[in-house]
């Protein structure tokens, strides 16, 4: 097949409009750059892991043994790259603000190490002039409270206290996080491990092996344990540290994939406006190739091979624009490139978006007949008798002349506002999300954390404790609760049982249907646990907790956001006394405006174990930045498919312009006239898109934490304040988009054509 | 020259649906144009002109009647059969000259060259000869809007040419064209035909219907007149060294 004729064709083209092919392929590239950037930080934020593990340059195993094992012949085990160690590790007791909590105290050098190294977040090092400092794992030291500074004390096995000082605090991909991953962590010098832990017979010693292929660990374990006969106490690897890190968030994934969704939407509106309007100024020009012989086939080839051209290309810019930002823009928060399953999803999703959005123009084009039309229509000097009327009762001629012929000229009038609207009502939606968000950050009691801290009494009694945060006088109620896990029957595992409250005095759970608990043998339970169960409800449950069975009665759906949605809730008097009593941890609602954080250091002084509550919005803080960018990008993309639009308007007002002026309309007039012409079109894309979305976007998240487990009911629209702007914003953009175009066309010299 | 006629068409009809009512465009036309024949169709507008020229080179489908082209059936051809058919057998000059706005006179006269398996190098000489003999050389990397009207149609003329059709079908290629500009047309029509080229040329015009060999009229989709122009009243040829080998 002569392949050279159609090669000829996407080379002149692509020529002569170079600035509109880059356009496309920035816009394409903008998106997947987009989508790439915030699936990357998702999974870093959802997987720490692989960053931390990547940076700390980890080792895939940790050998426990009692003694120090033979180094060279572990090295020695094919597979093995590099071994960290061995180092002496320690187990003692550490004991600060009144509670006792156990650690593992290990040997490291001041240098850092190549392999399995610490990485440092605040504070300082550990520092051989200072031997009484250690650096603490992070999320230990966070779940306790300390700071660099700060001051506790460590009791080794043979009782004696010994005083020491947070450094600074570290994070490590060899160490999971507390309290997943116990016990808590704390690197010291040698010399201060002698000073503890005196005795080298209560030392175990610990050597990690890095490998070439993680797959290969099994293998490795085997033959290490073999070599070191019966030396080896416990062995740990990568993959239950990383399952100690992983956060397993649905809502995340769900919202993100409803942004991929709307990202891909977006790249096949870029491309199908940019190929289709291009298609439609080129059918004339269509017709003469296929009267030289061209065949439909050949047509559509050569239109999929100029614009799947620029598609490809921008993903393909897309990638590497990704990789260089999150290496070098974004290199502090993001440790490894996006892992190769996300990334060809985003690739083949958006190869086949623009595949999708560039057929359709292409398969039109194939279409068109090979007669030769005339050049396009001659100008009708006629105004209609409306205008006509208008022009004599003086309303602004330039407003009657552009409304008309966004009325008269309807096909195009509609692909305008089509363009505009769709990315409006995706906009809309973001902006719902951005709503939602923000909702659960000022209304955390409208998702169940009606609690910003629970306390656990630690060594006192529960009476006391609850005595201790009653007087404190930020404290407004603190309920008594338990959390226990619950087989059901025909389920192979167990589901997480809150008791909270009494059922005469119920914690406020945000009940969004049915209602609240309040007998015994009530409960209320979130999506995600009516979904396992396969009940509604209404329905009973029958359970065992702890031996004993329990029968209860779901009364109403709450807004669920831990466990993907998978809790029941009921009073405490529900449960049997003796898993009742004494309750487990107090959940305590502050003063409105009271600040978390210093009540929570109150009550630590106190001696008591406090825990903050996450809020949701915290997870899903990377969900605003993906927001941000897609904003973006689809603001982009409305307005070039408005100057497309623009474009191809002017192109068939060119003669009617010889007529506007001839009419006596002075240049800024015509100007007036031409960006009403394609903003009237655009202004009601625009509302319509905005009044789709907000409709929408309820629905839409709603269905998303459905989803999720969550449950309906975390929706909103975006606030009246946010559309305004937005809507505001966009018609202003979108009338100074089509003021360009306008200008330069009432400037031009009206051009006397022969034809 | 063989004896098969280039073009034969045996009662063609072309019936027009414009809001469900059948327009007739061309009723019942016998027409046969034997190789190294210029014909000329003249008639009223409206008359059915375009339309027939049309669907002998396959841009518009018959209603019924057949097509011959070179012996062989061609109306029963599918679209992309008709289109291999064009870009082998069959060169178009229109009145609007229709060259492809963004690519330069060079691109658009190798196009047809290149669409019928040439090699660019092939296409490009043929370019070059065709347009030198046009008087064209220096334009080659102009774009068709920087030319005259007379100029584009020439270009157009060349682009036709450019796989030495058997037939070559001109749909009122001087309608657009002042007469200095219809003449020098004219005159590089009369030249390709002079060397056997078998042309079929769509007018309105009598003067320009004089050069043919043979005019045929049409009035509302029939033929009503078909006949031969005594030589004598042929436009006076050039002299000999006029002639200029186009068909290389
Ligand atoms: N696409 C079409 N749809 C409907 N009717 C058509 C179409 N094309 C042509 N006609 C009608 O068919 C008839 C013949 O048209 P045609 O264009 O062949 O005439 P013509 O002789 O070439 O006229 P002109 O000299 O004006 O070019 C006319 O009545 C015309 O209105
Ligand atoms: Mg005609």
């Amino acid at each position: 097949m002569p392949r050279s004729a159609e090669l000829r064709w996407i080379r002149a083209d692509l020529r002569a409009r170079r600035g509109q092919a880059g356009l496309t392929v920035l816009a394409v590239a903008g998106i997947v750059t987009a989508l790439i950037v915030a699936a990357t930080l998702l999974e870093g934020g959802t997987n720490p892991w692989r960053g931390l593990f990547e940076r700390g340059h980890g080792a895939h195993i940790w050998i426990h043994s009692k003694d120090v094992p033979d180094v060279s012949a572990l090295r020695g085990l094919p597979g093995v790259t590099d071994v960290a160690g061995p180092y002496r590790s320690a187990p003692a007791t550490l004991a600060t603000g009144g509670r006792r909590v156990p650690i593992t105290l290990r040997e490291t050098p001041a240098a850092f190490t190549s392999v399995a190294r610490p990485l440092p977040r605040e504070g300082r090092w550990l520092d051989p002039r200072a031997p009484d400092g250690v650096v603490v794992e992070r999320s230990f030291a966070r779940a306790l409270g300390l700071r660099p500074g700060s001051p506790f004390t460590v009791t080794g096995l043979n009782g004696a206290t010994h005083r020491l000082t947070v450094a600074g605090l570290a994070e490590s991909g060899d160490q999971g996080f507390y309290p997943e991953w116990t016990p808590g962590l704390a690197w010291t010098l040698g010399q201060t491990l002698d000073v503890v832990e005196p005795a080298p017979g209560r030392t175990e010693a610990v050597t990690g092996l890095r490998l070439a292929d993680p797959a290969d660990t099994d293998l490795v374990v085997q033959r290490a344990v073999f070599t070191l006969r019966n030396q080896v106490q416990r062995v740990t690897t990568w993959r239950e540290v990383r399952a100690s890190m992983e956060l397993d968030d649905r809502l995340l994934g769900l919202l993100l994939a409803l942004f991929g969704v709307a990202g891909l939407v977006a790249a096949a509106l870029a491309l199908a406006n940019a190929a289709g309007g291009r298609v439609l100024t080129q059918l004339r020009d269509i017709a003469t190739l296929k009267s030289l012989g061209f065949t439909r086939g050949q047509v559509v080839r050569m239109l999929l091979a100029e614009h799947g051209t620029l598609g490809l290309l921008g993903i393909a810019l897309g990638v590497l624009a990704a990789r260089l930002v999150t290496a070098y823009a974004m290199g502090e928060t993001v440790a490894v490139p996006l892992s190769a399953g996300p990334l060809a999803a985003i690739v083949a999703g958006t190869a086949l978006a623009v595949l999708v959005a560039v057929l359709v123009p292409a398969w039109r084009g194939g279409r068109v007949p090979p007669l030769p039309a005339a050049p396009a229509a001659p100008p009708r000097g006629r105004l209609s008798r409306l205008a006509r009327v208008a022009l004599l009762v003086r309303l602004p001629p330039a407003l009657v002349l552009g409304a008309r012929d966004a009325f008269t000229r309807r096909t195009p009038a509609a692909l305008t506002a089509c363009g505009v609207a769709l990315p409006m009502m995706l906009i809309t939606i973001g902006l719902g999300c951005w709503a939602t968000l923000d909702d659960f950050g000022r209304h955390p009691e409208s998702v169940g954390q009606a609690a910003a801290l629970s306390i656990r009494p630690g060594d006192m009694t529960a009476e006391e404790a609850r005595q201790r945060v009653m007087a404190d006088p930020d404290v407004v109620a603190a309920y008594p609760g338990a959390e226990l896990d619950a087989l059901v029957p025909w389920q192979t595992r167990t589901v997480r049982t809150r008791a909270l409250g009494l059922s005469s005095d119920p914690y406020p759970f945000p009940v969004v249907e049915g209602r609240m608990f309040a007998d015994r043998g009530e409960a209320v339970a979130g999506q995600g646990l009516l979904d396992l169960l396969g009940v509604r409800v209404g329905d009973r449950v029958r359970m065992t907790i702890g031996g004993t069975p329990l029968i209860v009665r779901i009364v109403g759906r709450v807004i669920e956001p831990e466990q993907d949605g998978e809790v029941l809730s009921f009073g405490l008097d529900s449960l049997a006394a003796k898993d009742a009593l004494p309750p487990g941890f107090y959940a305590l609602v502050l003063r409105p405006g009271a600040d978390a954080a210093q009540v929570r250091a109150r009550l630590q002084e106190q001696g008591l174990e406090v825990t903050r509550a996450v809020n949701p919005a915290e997870r899903l803080a990377v969900v605003r930045v993906i927001i941000v960018a897609l904003v973006v990008v689809l603001a982009l993309i409305g307005l070039a498919n408005l100057l497309t639009a623009s474009a191809l308007g002017l192109r068939d007002h060119v003669l009617d312009l010889a007529v506007l002026k001839a009419m006596g309309l002075t240049p800024r007039q015509v100007t007036a006239t031409l960006v009403t012409a394609a903003g009237l079109p655009a202004a009601v894309g625009v509302v319509a898109g905005a009044a789709a979305g907000a409709f929408w976007s309820r629905a839409l998240i709603d269905l998303e934490g459905r989803g999720s487990g969550v449950g309906a009911g975390i929706g909103r629209a975006p606030t009246p304040g946010m559309l305004a702007a937005a809507l505001l914003i966009a018609i202003g953009a979108a009338s100074l988009v089509a003021l360009i175009p306008a200008r330069r066309a009432a400037r031009a010299r009206v051009p006397v054509t022969a034809r | 020259m063989s004896d098969t006629p280039v073009v034969r068409v045996v009662n063609l009809v072309k019936i027009y649906q414009t809001g469900g009512l059948p327009v007739p465009a061309v009723r019942g036309v016998d027409l046969t144009v034997e190789a190294g024949e210029f014909v000329a169709i003249t008639g009223p507008s409206g008359s059915g002109k375009s339309t027939l020229v049309h669907m002998i080179g396959g841009l518009d489908t018959r209603s019924s009647g057949e097509i011959w082209l070179e012996g062989r059936r061609a109306d029963t051809l599918s679209e992309s059969g008709w289109a291999v058919l064009r870009r082998e057998q069959i060169g178009f000059v229109f009145q609007f000259f229709n060259l492809v706005g963004n690519m330069t006179v060079a691109d658009n006269v190798e196009l047809p060259a290149l669409l019928g398996g040439a090699s660019p190098r092939h296409a490009r000489e043929r370019r070059e000869y065709l347009l030198g003999e046009l008087g064209l050389a220096d334009r080659a990397d102009a774009a068709p809007a920087q030319l005259s009207g007379g100029e584009q149609q020439r270009v157009a003329l060349a682009r036709a040419l450019a796989n030495q059709p058997r037939l070559l079908l001109a749909d009122e290629p001087t309608g657009n064209l002042d007469s200095r500009n219809t003449r020098d047309v004219l005159r590089l029509l009369g030249r390709v035909h002079r060397q056997g080229q078998t042309i079929v040329l769509v007018t309105h015009d009598a003067r320009v219907a004089s050069m043919a060999d043979r005019v045929v009229s049409l009035l509302d989709g029939q033929i009503v007149d078909d006949g031969a122009i005594p030589r004598v009243r042929r436009r006076p040829a050039g002299g000999a060294g006029d002639v200029v080998e186009l068909r290389s």
